[in-house]
């Protein structure tokens, strides 16, 4: 069991995977730094990257580039045994969809990862009894899962992921499940798993819990506002406009010349999507709706074109996106 | 990690039943076979070991006595006792025939000279004296006193003797020599071998036309008749192995797919591929153990429905619990391999 206190930095983390042909990379560049006690929400839409932080941070993905430090502990270095026994002791998990075990009870969710570490039977069973007691559940420490409401499972899943007291504990969409009456408990208990030796890490769009965070990470680029300048861009053949994963903020109008639309595969292959010249208009969705860029935008020959920001570009233009905005806004 | 295994036998205890059931049947039946191959391979030696020759002198070129197609005559008896080595020579006639009991039934036929070799040991009754009677197999379920019909030659039974089936479990008939002879040789003085107590000499005369063959070479020639039908179970034992274990393999693998996100949850929170390997394989073996217990109550109590005995011995419990054991893990390897496959960051999937 764990008693060191940790701070949790993050420098530089990148994440990038191939979906459907693609690389994406969820996760560009990201540094964060949280200290022992603090609770940190990772608020985004759905494919921002939250999960895919998580993963990182419980030793289950590998990040393409960057460090993630717990304490001392270089996470991204750890390998083999090393990294089954960082899963297992220093880091707690709790999942979104409960994950818990149906053929086991509660009380043996909550002893399997003591199991796994090689506890004996009986002090793994006194240690999941006073876990469930901890979350007000020792009268529900023979039921299996299926017999448990929502909330219960859901406090069965904190309980297990404190099997090891581990100065790190995650928690992915901890409310997803949960009506409003269970949503309560989880939410006391989450709070009270900030202590000053752990950090405490929820991925949520449950605005719900935002007052329990000692820290908000947005992982969503926001929608882009209005003070963003207007910019005048001159380009030579071949010179890029944003690049396929980049955070967008405007709206490029081409003023003169020609400016082509690539998508690059994970296999480096291009696919040219479109040409768009003088009059026209690219890149709209990515500040419309917080997106990171899904194609690279690259000069075909020497043009010109000038970036708005949704406001500058809705004043402009209005009449242009039409619907489009609209809808969005 | 083996609680998890165990826990997940029980939480689908229903499937894991009808798997057991299934599994322990096949053995049963591999237990069969091979206690039918005891059996038959026991059957015969018994006969051999009543027969008691230290010798057999055949017609020159037959295989043996069992199969032999030449009889030879039954007088050579009394040249071949005359041997050096030999203390005692008696001819027997040993056939295979039919029998009105009054329901005709396959028997086998020993015909022996009264106060020879080849005399049976009876249980109840005396042994043949005189012509016109027979001592029955007790597998004939006839009665001291009754009368069947052999080669429409009548016959009462005097004896009964326990233990003297051979070729197949077919029940065998003691009779005197002459009413063997009068039946299938047409009163001619004929036997099909001449048993000998004390091995004739080497150097000795053996008569023109007659050869010696030893008692193995006699076993051999009754277990030649046995021989495809040993292979046939053998080949059948194989594919029963091999249903035994596509059941156990189904089971660990349907486990395992089932369990996807256990493992992946399992592995997420520090548990190591080779616990989780160690739960499974653990299953299986539980799975082939059980089933070999099965098999070892329910074997008996098949056996008795076989028309010859099934001997299943201790040697077979223990050869088929290793192999149990054996396709159990190796039927659970698909599984091994694919539990080991599983990415534990499914774990953060939704639900």
């Amino acid at each position: 069991m764990s008693t060191m206190t940790v701070d949790l930095t993050i420098k530089d983390l990148t994440v990038e995977y191939v979906s459907g042909g693609y690389a994406v990379r969820p996760l560009d560049a990201f540094d964060l730094h949280v200290h022992a006690g603090e609770l940190v929400l990772l608020l985004g839409a759905s494919g921002c990257g939250k999960t895919t932080l998580l993963s990182v941070l419980a030793g289950i993905l590998r990040p393409s580039a960057g460090v993630i430090q717990v304490g001392d502990t270089d996470v991204t270095g750890l390998r083999g045994r090393a990294l089954t026994d960082y899963r297992r002791n220093t880091v707690g998990v709790v999942f979104q969809a409960f994950n818990l075990v149906p053929s086991l009870t509660s009380q043996e969710n909550v002893a399997a990862p003591l199991w796994a570490a090689g506890w004996s039977a009986g002090k793994a069973a006194a240690r999941a009894r006073a876990l469930l007691q901890q979350v007000d559940l020792a009268d529900q420490a023979g039921k299996r899962p299926g017999d448990l409401s929502g909330g219960q499972q859901q406090r069965v899943a904190i309980a297990r992921a404190l099997a090891h007291d581990p100065p790190l504990v995650l928690a992915d969409e901890p409310t997803a499940h949960l009506d409003y009456i269970q949503v309560e408990g989880v939410l006391k208990l989450l709070r009270k798993l900030a202590g000053p030796d752990r950090v405490v890490v929820v991925a949520t769009h449950d605005e719900r819990l935002l007052p329990l965070a000692d820290r908000i990470v947005e992982l969503t680029p926001r929608a882009a506002g209005s003070d963003t300048p207007m910019q005048h861009v001159e380009l030579a053949a071949g010179d890029v406009v944003f690049r396929q994963g980049d955070p967008g903020d405007l709206i490029y109008v081409v003023d003169s010349g020609d400016v082509e639309i690539v998508r690059t595969r994970a296999d480096g292959e291009e696919l040219v999507l479109g040409r768009i010249g003088p009059g026209r208009y690219f890149g709209e969705l990515a500040p419309l709706f917080g997106l990171r860029r899904s194609a690279t935008a690259r000069a075909a020959e020497a043009s010109v074109v000038t970036g708005y920001s949704v406001r500058d570009f809705r004043q402009r233009h209005g009449p242009l996106v039409g619907d489009l905005i609209a809808s969005a806004t | 990690m083996w609680r998890v295994s165990v826990r997940d036998l029980q939480w689908r205890r229903r499937r894991f039943v009808i798997g057991l059931l299934a599994t322990g049947l096949i053995f049963a039946m591999s237990l069969l076979m091979s206690g039918s191959v005891t059996g038959l391979r026991n059957a015969d030696h018994r006969i051999l070991d009543l027969i008691g020759a230290d010798a057999w002198v055949v017609a020159k070129g037959a295989a043996g006595p069992f199969t032999a197609s030449t009889a030879v005559p039954a007088a050579a008896a009394d040249t071949i006792a005359a041997l050096p080595g030999v203390t005692k020579a008696s001819p027997v006639a040993l056939l295979h025939s039919t029998a009105r009991l009054p329901n005709v039934k396959d028997v086998n036929v020993i015909g022996y000279r009264t106060g020879g070799l080849a005399s049976p040991r009876v249980s109840k009754g005396r042994t043949v004296q005189y012509a016109g009677e027979t001592v029955a197999d007790t597998k004939l379920k006839l009665h001291v006193g009754q009368t069947i019909t052999l080669g429409g030659h009548r016959l009462r039974v005097v004896g009964l003797a326990s233990d003297v089936t051979y070729y197949f479990g077919t029940p065998t008939l003691f009779v005197d020599l002459s009413d063997a002879q009068a039946i299938y040789f047409a009163g001619q003085q004929l036997a099909m071998a001449i048993v000998t107590r004390g091995v004739p000499a080497a150097n000795s005369n053996v008569p023109a036309g007659l050869s010696v063959i030893t008692p193995a070479q006699a076993r051999a020639d009754l277990a030649r008749l046995l021989k495809s039908s040993n292979q046939t179970i053998g080949f059948l034992n194989g594919l029963l192995w091999i249903v035994a274990a596509g059941i156990i393999g189904s089971i660990v693998y349907v486990s395992v797919l089932e369990r996807t996100r256990d493992f992946a949850v399992l592995k997420a929170t520090g548990a190591s591929n080779g616990s989780l390997l160690g739960g499974l394989a653990l299953q299986a073996v539980i799975l082939s153990v059980l089933a070999a217990v099965v098999a070892a109550a329910l074997a008996p109590l098949l056996a008795k429905g076989f028309p010859f005995a099934v001997e299943i011995t201790i040697r077979s419990h223990v050869t088929m619990l290793a192999v149990a054991l054996t396709i159990g893990l190796l039927a659970s390897l698909a599984g091994l391999r694919r539990a080991v496959t599983v990415d534990p960051a499914l774990a953060f999937g939704g639900g």
